[in-house]
């Protein structure tokens, strides 16, 4: 038989530490091992309203990639993506990274010549990834539809190995595992409602289960960092909308690839249970729900099944939804130790924050120690709103929400 | 569930047929005296309620009308202004 083993103990909350972190997501979860890893601080605290993944950690839809349109980006991705198989190795866990590759859809002429930016800056930056005819994205995936039947035919495609899917809750549950391990306390169902700050300086966080005195705190709560950086005062260039996805009936193994289209709103990939997984659809206003509507899976229903022919028939099986909180230049915000001295936050994830996790967490981790910020990062600082210095990672996606 | 909104001229409609037009936040600043602060605080920063707000939409689906209404953003459901007046 086998014997219950917790992954990770169920720990007494503390009066202080030296570091609170907010949010048991995978940037908050990432942050703490690698504070615990890398610079012996295990005097650490994550702290989750719900449950550790919750949030965008456990909703996501698992696709890693570094082929973003800015060598700013692609550089924190990269790096990302090579951690995946020294990650499982360390943490002891199957990640299941299924390194699958990505296929990239466009239905024009301009759509390609957007990707030829993508596909430079990869190449640049030494990442592989390459442009398709449509004849090429067929051989990748023979499933597709390329003939003109189609309301967007396929013109071409951008094709980047490297990326695939991970076991979302498995990185989750091996992270938590891991900074457990190392003496991180993770404090479930508590919720932080409120921040203390004297003579300009982090000094506290007010939770429903007692105030923690904490020297330095990292608001890493997804979706939700920006009602946390209203607490103190700051405000962010960012929309918090939500994000749907869905699940298939499962089916045998028939694509090996993630596919997605920005002209159909439309993504999706086979997981190793067989299911469809799919996704891409906003609700265009802020709220801070887990809702879901119906018009998505009739809109991805006809999208893939357009692409896809083969597809129709198919039976979803679950739709959920998350929080995509989205900035203007689809880049992430990560700053610290500005408006607030000792208090640093990691938003603007959007729906790309996945993947990036352990990366920007291990980044934060080590801004936080030092508390010299590493040069990766500088391009994400908050001032460059200010200085007109927007990333120009909208013209990847479709630039979704009220701003356009 | 569907998100209803309330057309001052069509009445209850669904969500989907309006366009968010966003926060409610005075009117444009004034190009003199503009800084990159002002400027940034305006274009880019949104307060992100989390509770009753007040803000824009237009009908674009329907009569084509910009109204502000105020809405409950932890909860999708419009509220009435008494109740949201912040
Ligand atoms: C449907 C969907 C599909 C996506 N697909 C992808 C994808 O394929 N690839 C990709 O790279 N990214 C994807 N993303 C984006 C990604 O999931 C997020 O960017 C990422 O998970 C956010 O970081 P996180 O995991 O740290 O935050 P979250 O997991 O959202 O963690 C935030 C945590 O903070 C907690 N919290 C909130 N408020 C408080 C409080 N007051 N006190 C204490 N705790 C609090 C919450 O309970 C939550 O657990 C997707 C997102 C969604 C919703
Ligand atoms: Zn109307």
């Amino acid at each position: 038989m086998f014997a219950m083993k917790r992954l990770w103990n169920r720990p007494t909350q503390k009066s202080a530490y030296d570091t609170v972190i907010i949010g048991g997501g995978l940037h908050g979860l990432a942050a703490a091992y690698y504070l615990a890893r890398d610079h012996g601080l295990t005097d650490v605290a994550v702290i989750d309203r719900r449950y550790i993944g919750f949030g965008g950690a456990g909703r996501n839809t698992a696709i890693v990639r570094a082929n973003q349109r800015t060598q700013e980006n692609v550089h924190l991705y990269n790096e990302g993506l090579k951690l995946w198989p020294e990650l499982t190795r360390e943490l002891d866990f199957n990640l299941m990274f299924y390194n699958c590759g990505n296929l990239n859809l466009v239905h024009s002429e301009a759509g390609l010549g957007a990707f030829r930016m993508n596909v430079a800056t990869a190449q640049f930056c030494g990442v592989k990834s390459e442009l398709l005819d449509a004849k090429g994205c067929k051989e990748v995936v023979p499933q597709l539809d390329i003939s003109d039947r189609l309301k967007f035919p396929i013109y071409g495609g951008m094709y980047h190995p490297p990326g695939g899917t991970i076991r979302h809750d498995a990185l989750v549950w091996g992270l938590a595992k891991g900074a457990a391990k190392k003496g991180v306390h993770i404090l479930q169902q508590t919720e932080v409602m409120d921040i203390g700050v004297d003579k300009g300086r982090v000094t506290s966080v007010r939770t429903d289960k007692g105030v923690i005195n904490a020297r330095r705190v990292l608001i890493a709560a997804g979706g939700y960092s920006t009602l946390l950086c209203r607490m103190v005062g700051i405000l962010l260039p960012i929309h918090v909308l939500t994000i749907q996805a869905m699940v298939s009936q499962p089916m045998k193994p028939f694509l090996h690839h993630v596919v997605s289209s920005g002209t159909y709103h439309a993504y999706c990939h086979q997981s190793l249970k067989g299911e469809l997984v799919t996704g891409s659809h906003m609700d265009p206003w802020p709220n801070y729900t887990t809702r879901v509507t119906a018009r998505y899976i009739k809109h991805q229903a006809e999208a893939l099944t357009e692409m896809m022919p083969c597809l129709k028939g198919l039976k979803f099986m679950r739709i959920w939804s998350g929080l995509a909180d989205m900035t203007p230049d689809m880049a992430p915000i990560m700053d610290g130790n500005t408006q607030v001295e000792n208090l640093f936050y990691d938003a603007g994830w959007g729906y790309f924050g996945f993947k990036s996790a352990p990366i920007a967490g291990r980044y934060m981790a080590k801004w936080i120690a030092t508390g010299q910020r590493p040069d990766i990062l500088s391009p994400f600082g908050l001032e460059r709103y200010r200085e007109a210095r927007l990333q120009g990672e909208t013209s990847t996606p479709i630039n979704y929400g009220p701003w356009d | 569930m569907s998100y209803l909104l309330t057309c001052p001229v069509c009445g209850k409609r669904n969500g989907y047929e309006f366009r968010f037009g966003g926060e409610e936040r005075g009117p444009r600043p004034d190009e003199k005296d503009l800084t990159p602060q002002s400027w940034l605080e305006w274009a880019h920063l949104r307060e992100n309620v989390g509770g009753p707000q007040k803000e824009w939409w237009c009908h674009q689906q329907g009569c084509g009308l910009w109204f502000t209404t105020w809405r409950n953003t932890l909860t999708n459901h419009e509220t009435p202004p008494e109740e949201g007046k912040s």
